[in-house]
């Protein structure tokens, strides 16, 4: 007798991912309460910036260096222009085009990486003319809220060179896309915050 | 002796206690140094005082934009499963004896 003739076919579940069928996936929700607070570490910043900006009866003081205006306006145009490579490079996920995903995110880097490279090149010029950390509030509030940003510049470009890595290996396939969504949200977040301290910063 | 020594301990911790308060009734009233000389007309009270409203209005915006974001990811998500529902009934062949719409009707 054949035993196996009376074995149920087995049939095949797929595997659920554990945020399947939510809304707003945890990553996501992660991705929002990191950028919440991100966002009050900047507003406690730009307040103590106002409260000192708005006090000083001459600002910028007339002993130290004016910052270079058409440097900085030609470096924020190419940090909000690596906004375009990035949503390339979503469309291309989305897409499956690993070569051309893999291309966008390392020119969303590359134009990420100018943007401090050239920062790097203006402190170094205002160090040398004498605005420092200890020139007064002008200096301090100019290096700790730059720079600040500065880091976040630096840490997002280094989460898109890893995010770029893995693309090229083909980490982004079908239903994985949610890294690099949340680098995507991330570079975006950047980009946005020196729309905001870019003119508070540079043109008041 | 003792005795009297009790009866009167409440009411002299009392008025001791009032005494003290009302000497300090100035240093109270003022609140805390920021607000005080944000109510001044200086320039660093007025500069305080934008930074006062600009710190409270802070998380109330973040806050609000992060709802926002989460009830506009969740309709989208919605409107998204709806459609997929509907291509799905579209792409369904319709057998023999099975109603082709309506559901008990």
């Amino acid at each position: 007798m054949e035993t196996g003739s009376l074995v149920m076919p087995r049939r095949v579940v797929p595997l659920a991912r554990p945020d399947e069928g939510q809304a707003v996936s945890n990553a996501r929700l992660a991705m929002i309460v990191l950028i919440a607070g991100e966002s009050m570490l900047f507003a406690g910043l730009i307040g103590a910036y106002l409260v000192f900006r708005l006090a000083a009866r001459n600002w910028p003081p007339p002993d130290l260096p004016r910052l270079p205006l058409g440097l900085t306006a030609a470096n924020s145009v190419l940090l909000l222009a690596s906004g375009f490579p990035m949503g390339r490079a979503l469309r291309a996920a989305r897409r499956y085009d690993r070569q051309r995903l893999a291309r966008s995110l390392g020119q969303t880097a590359l134009l990420g990486s100018t943007f401090l490279f050239v920062q790097g090149i203006e402190w170094v010029r205002l160090v040398r003319h004498g605005l420092t950390l200890a020139s007064g509030t002008y200096g301090a509030t100019f290096y700790v809220l730059i720079g600040c940003h500065g880091v976040h510049v630096l840490a997002a470009v280094t989460w898109l060179a890893v995010t770029a890595l893995l693309a090229r290996r083909g980490a982004f396939i079908a239903g994985r896309q949610a890294p690099l969504e949340m680098c995507a949200i991330y570079w975006y977040f950047v980009c946005a915050l020196w729309v905001v301290l870019f003119p508070l910063v540079y043109l008041s | 002796m003792t005795n009297a020594i009790r009866k009167t301990r409440l009411p002299v911790s009392v008025l001791t206690v009032a005494a003290v308060l009302g000497a300090a009734a100035d240093v109270l009233a003022q609140a805390c140094a920021m607000c005080g000389s944000a109510l001044s007309d200086d320039p660093l009270g007025r500069a305080i005082s934008w930074s006062i409203l600009f710190l409270m209005a802070a998380p109330y915006t973040i806050v609000g934009t992060a709802l926002l974001c989460l009830v506009w990811i969740h309709r989208r998500a919605a409107g998204r499963r709806r459609a997929a529902s509907m291509e799905l009934a579209a792409l369904r062949p319709a057998t023999a004896g099975e109603p082709s719409g309506g559901g008990l009707s």
